[in-house]
């Protein structure tokens, strides 16, 4: 796919991104502004995961430095400095810059294991120091501040919190994107793919790995600005291992073999997190599952796959294809329904209001309704139903793959490593 | 919540021109997935069982009062965009309870959206953020605490173990290292003198990270106390307490979250003896309300679901004495009437103090003995009444941090 259908593309994504959300509600305004967070975080961890090969496991470190930063220029403002509110994310990216520096000069020392392990204790280390340095940090309840007027614009609905996100995340995302395709760029996914090579090439690969290091930092600095900008708050929990582990999840389900791999897994589970939280308490466990199928039976993730299909797309014979892939689909949903009754079935049958009801029924199983229907819980078609779902979804999905291999000539899926960033030159 | 459906419902109702009567919109943001869930889960569980007996007694403004449920994840800046979900959803009241970081996000994002939004005004209620800087310098008009602080429990533990000749001379502070713990140890010497003792030693300690309390207990055991005082919770408390029954060490437990579920079971025998200090207790009760409750949800109320329901049998009370006749809802008024309602709870009245809203309440000291009338976890332990102290006597000065806008200042 050239560059230019990408850039094509992109438009036509920012055209809708500016004009739609004046017409969505605040809950789907809020949803997009973390979306949007959570996409550019996910493309500076995947600079040095996906394309550096340097495996973060701490970068929730200079996701919440680059928020306080930007808080504590936020609290001056509020006192008084003259600092235009929208130019706060430069010190985010200032802080995540220089705190990437020196954190990436000890961590690239080492690599693989040894060097997520040190990102790792980084991230853990600010974690448990920030609750006592209250003057920083502001102790576990944080510090706070409230974004001020600027120019006529007060920055006081979600909406031009959305703008001011939007436009930093298209900067840094371009900007990103741009680098990847600089010199230096290409030297990243050269440290990756041969750092032997790069040496005796002449570069020091210590030097160029801070440098990637910290631009990495500095983006995600940039993230956690914008998140402080929209909660106007910060505290510790922003360092915590489950933040690192999220942007994780989200990189490699999205695909961090594509460029823009990382904001479909972004998008993906903050949409997922934002519309199913409240539906049901079992989120998370459908996010962890999600995640091992994804890594299980599409290790590229979902942008490698979209990315192969465009790749191929000439290659491929659309209309054989057509009717497995739609039935292969059909088996997933129909798999997928059936894990969502057991696990909500399961939920209720051992929760508390069940237990309090088997109680008063003296033992018995009583009714249960789920799905906005009774079910009896001994009942027939209680078991009969999921059963039928998983055994002829597992069937539709096994038959569908297999004749798609068989139109695809079992050929073997090309190398994962082997994927370029989405558009070659 | 079936987002589709609110977003078709509400767009029916712009649609349609005279709009019913407003329900009254509760939200609460709890801990209902990750670490703190058992306790968050205690907290929704109260909330639904109170509106639920104000939609028995015919709700409010002619609507049954609507509740709605929001998994902040235990973290504040989930909470922050739960906060803002809520707002979308119009409600009009919050409650949290299970971390004070979380009630500290939630009263300032609270604050920022009130003045912002003049006329649509949203009230928080805390059930359990009992930080002294909520009601210190965030204090705000429309947070709302109900529960007790650290000095509270303090100074009751310390009246109604002096009383019953359990608190001796010599006191030790134990607590942990975050707002809460340092609460705690403020609270304990600032009581000295009239708990007539000395605090022969203090120490604060990691949340959560420690797995072997015999250092610690070795200082206490060098100090000879007679009573140690702990806010420490769950795995915390329930470490030191067997470090403590290991080591042979005979001293008096003054504790705070010692009713959390699973420590009673979990302490065995060691937990004889020692004291607590609550919001409330079944057996400090006539039990009318203890039945009440298992009757609706089929336990009787533990940990904080006694002291959480009766916050919302006092927000009743302030409720009936307004009337928007089926109109705009204004929540400025239902704080005024809130802050003008007094609660006669099963352990005594509760009213709120308008200086920094903070309710004065009584608080409940109780000792784990043997064969209680209402058993913990499962076993043949339990709490025992000592003495119920009334709010007056331990309510604590208004903090001078504390400086409050009221509406129309």
């Amino acid at each position: 796919m050239g560059s230019m259908r990408i850039l094509a593309l992109l438009a036509v994504l920012l055209a809708l991104l500016i004009a739609v959300p004046p017409f969505l509600d605040l809950s789907w305004q809020n949803a997009l502004v973390n979306v949007l967070i959570a996409s550019l975080f996910a493309l500076a961890f995947n600079l040095l995961a996906g394309q550096a090969g340097l495996l973060s496991f701490g970068h929730a470190a200079y996701f919440g430095i680059g928020a306080f930063a930007a808080l504590h220029l936020m609290i001056a403002v509020e006192d008084g400095l003259a600092f235009p509110t929208p130019l706060l994310p430069l010190a985010g990216a200032a802080a995540g810059f220089l705190a990437g520096l020196v954190a990436g000069y000890f961590a690239t020392m080492r690599s693989g294991v040894y060097f997520a392990l040190v990102t790792l204790a980084i991230a853990e280390l600010l974690h448990s120091l920030a609750p006592h340095l209250a003057g920083t940090f502001g102790g576990e309840a944080g510090i706070s501040s409230m974004r001020m007027p600027w120019q006529g614009i007060v920055f006081g609905s979600m909406l031009e919190v959305y703008y001011l996100t939007l436009g930093w995340v298209m900067l840094c995302g371009l900007g990103l994107w741009a680098y990847t395709r600089t010199p230096f760029g290409r030297l990243t996914l050269a440290l990756r793919d041969n750092e032997q090579r790069v040496l005796f090439l002449g570069y020091d690969a210590h030097r160029a790995k801070v440098v990637v290091f910290a631009i990495s930092a500095m983006a995600s600095g940039v993230a956690g600005s914008l998140l402080a900008i929209s909660n106007e708050t910060a505290n510790y929990s922003l360092f915590a291992t489950d933040v690192s582990a999220q942007v994780v999840l989200q990189t490699f389900v999205g695909g961090s073999t594509v460029f823009f791999g990382p904001v479909i897994g972004a998008t993906l589970f903050t949409l997922f997190s934002f519309l199913i939280s409240d539906l049901t308490r079992s989120w998370v466990f459908y996010q962890g599952l999600i995640f091992v199928l994804v890594m299980l039976f599409a290790p590229t993730g979902i942008g490698g796959i979209l990315y192969e299909l465009v790749r191929h797309r000439r290659q491929l014979d659309w209309s054989r294809l057509a009717w497995p892939a739609l039935q292969s689909i059909l088996g997933g949903l129909l798999l997928a329904g059936g894990i969502v009754y057991l696990t909500e079935t399961a939920a209720v049958l051992f929760g508390q209001d069940y237990a309090m009801r088997r109680s008063g029924a003296a033992g018995a199983l009583p009714p249960y309704e789920l799905f906005g229907i009774g079910w009896e819980p001994a009942g027939v078609l209680t078991w009969l139903l999921p059963a039928v779902l998983l055994l002829g979804g597992g069937g539709l999905l096994v038959a569908g793959r297999r004749q798609i291999d068989g139109v695809r000539g079992r050929r073997s899926a090309p190398a994962a490593d082997a994927a370029p960033l989405g558009g070659t030159p | 919540m079936h987002r589709l459906a609110f977003l078709a419902a509400a767009s029916a109702v712009a649609l349609a021109a005279p709009a019913q009567a407003e329900p009254l919109k509760i939200g609460i943001i709890e801990s209902l997935s990750g670490a703190q869930t058992s306790t968050g889960r205690l907290y929704a569980n109260a909330v639904e069982y109170g509106v639920d007996q104000i939609n028995k007694a015919g709700g409010f403004n002619g609507e049954p009062v609507q509740v709605t449920e929001y998994d902040n994840a235990g973290g504040a800046p989930e909470a922050a965009d739960k906060f803002r979900q809520a707002v979308a959803d119009g409600v009009d009241i919050i409650f949290q309870g299970a971390s004070s970081a979380i009630a500290g996000q939630l009263t300032e994002d609270v604050r920022k959206h009130n003045i912002r939004n003049a006329g649509h005004e949203v009230m928080f209620i805390n059930l359990g953020g009992e930080a002294m800087e909520l009601t210190g310098e965030k204090c705000q008009f429309y947070h709302f605490r109900f529960t007790t602080t650290a000095p509270m429990r303090v100074n009751a533990l310390v009246n109604a173990m002096k009383a019953d000749g359990d608190l001796g001379t010599k006191v030790y502070s134990i607590n942990q290292n975050y707002s809460w713990g340092q609460d705690m140890q403020k609270a304990v010497e600032a009581a000295a003198d009239t708990g007539g003792y000395e605090v022969v030693g203090e120490v604060l300690h990691d949340v959560n990270k420690i797995q072997d309390f015999a250092p610690f207990v070795a200082r206490i055991k060098a100090a000879a106390p007679d009573t140690v005082f702990t806010g420490n919770w769950s795995n915390d408390l329930l470490l030191l307490m067997k470090a403590t029954g290991d080591a042979g060490l005979d001293v008096t437990f003054a504790t705070a979250f010692l009713d959390q579920p699973g420590n009673i079971a979990n302490a065995g025998k060691t937990a004889i003896g020692h004291y607590i200090a609550n919001n409330y207790d079944n057996a400090a009760s006539d039990g009318k309300f203890a039945e009440d409750y298992k009757a609706a949800t089929g336990h009787y109320p533990i940990f904080v679901e006694g002291h959480s329901a009766f916050a919302l049998a006092q927000l009743k009370q302030a409720l009936d004495t307004l009337d928007f006749g089926g109109g705009e809802i204004d929540v400025t008024k239902i704080a005024l009437a809130l802050e003008d309602s007094t609660y006669d709870s099963p352990v005594g009245p509760s009213s709120v103090r308008k200086a920094d809203h903070q309710t004065i309440r009584p608080v409940v000291v109780s000792k784990v003995v043997e064969n209680p009338k209402y058993p913990a976890d499962d076993t043949d332990m339990g709490f025992q009444t000592v003495k119920v102290v009334p709010g007056e006597d331990a309510i604590y000065p208004v903090q001078d941090s504390c400086q409050m806008k009221r509406p129309g200042e």
